[in-house]
């Protein structure tokens, strides 16, 4: 590809403008906490409820 | 420029999800419920179940739902932002690259240490030891991946003599070596092995149906947003630098 004024760096510097550390953090946290919840949370209710959907899913540490 | 990576990569998630939802519940669930027939009672939750399989059916349709829309957000709009420049690819391949890259971190890689399994097949090791083998092959595959393209790309840029195909293919090749690191894991339960196979298969098939119609979704989602911004005279430098440094033969089909 040419030569294009464009980087992960040029996009990086623009999400930091765009967002707030605080907005980031959050964001981050939320959908890291949602993934773990819907893929490897323990507690049986939870367990039991994402039951056939991870085994539909392929992961089986659960 | 990034809200639009943000609602380009939710309404990847919503047709993500919906195809997986569908996924869960026209094969997901009967294949699980057949295999518990099989075995007649899944223990690993210590014994009575909590949930009733009625419900636990519907939480796990809406499970698989939230499941492609997060994947579809957090892959195709936070990461495909930040990453676009630096994949491999044009226009139209950059979303399937980094959807083989999503398949083999979120699943191919971890996959490699503990291959998907029917309910009744009860591992040895315990599921705190598994779960963390599970994360670390996930940032494992995650960094082969980073690592391919980088070497792809550097490989292309300078002319090297080693075809780029290689360093493409050698840090996924590494995969497997770490996952032989991991400790065995014995299985053992009264579910047939042909059953054990079958399940694999249509589970591998579903992961990478998800992650071909997420790519697929998105695809067509940004050549529909970047070709309408340049006739519409819209304004939206990341549609315009990626198509100034693209060739014209993306817009054939």
């Amino acid at each position: 590809m040419t030569a294009v004024d464009d980087s992960v760096h040029d996009r990086l510097t623009d999400a930091r403008i765009a967002l707030t550390p605080t907005q980031l953090a959050l964001a981050v946290t939320l959908l890291a906490a949602l993934g773990f919840v819907l893929l490897f949370a323990q507690a049986p209710m939870l367990h039991d409820s994402m039951h056939d959907f991870r085994h539909a899913a392929g992961v089986v540490c659960h | 420029m990034l809200t639009r990576h943000l609602t380009r990569g939710l309404k990847t998630g919503a047709a993500g999800g919906l195809a997986f939802g569908l996924f869960v519940t026209l094969i997901g669930t009967p294949l699980v419920r057949y295999a518990e027939s099989l075995k007649g009672g899944h223990s690993h939750s210590g014994g009575s179940a909590i949930v009733s399989d009625a419900v636990g059916s519907i939480t796990s349709v809406a499970g698989g739902v939230v499941f492609g829309a997060l994947l579809g957000t957090v892959v195709f709009g936070a990461l495909f932002y930040l990453l676009e420049p630096a994949l491999p690819g044009t226009l139209g391949t950059k979303s399937y690259v980094l959807g083989a890259g999503g398949f083999l971190t979120v699943s191919g890689a971890p996959w490699l240490l503990f291959p998907p399994q029917p309910p009744g097949v009860e591992a040895a090791l315990a599921t705190g030891v598994r779960l963390r083998w599970y994360l670390l092959l996930m940032v494992a595959g995650a960094f082969a991946c980073g690592l391919s393209g980088y070497a792809y790309t550097r490989f292309r840029a300078r002319g090297s003599r080693l075809p780029p195909a290689l360093g493409a293919v050698v840090p996924i090749c590494l995969l497997p070596v770490v996952a032989a690191l991991g400790p065995a894991n014995p299985v053992s339960g009264s579910v047939p092995l042909s059953l054990t196979s079958v399940f694999r298969t249509i589970v591998g098939v579903g992961q990478m149906g998800l992650w071909f119609v997420l790519a697929s979704v998105h695809a067509w989602l940004l050549r529909r947003d970047r070709v309408g911004d340049i006739e519409g005279g819209d304004v939206d430098d990341s549609g315009r630098s990626a198509l100034a440094g693209t060739p014209p033969s993306v817009f054939d089909p």
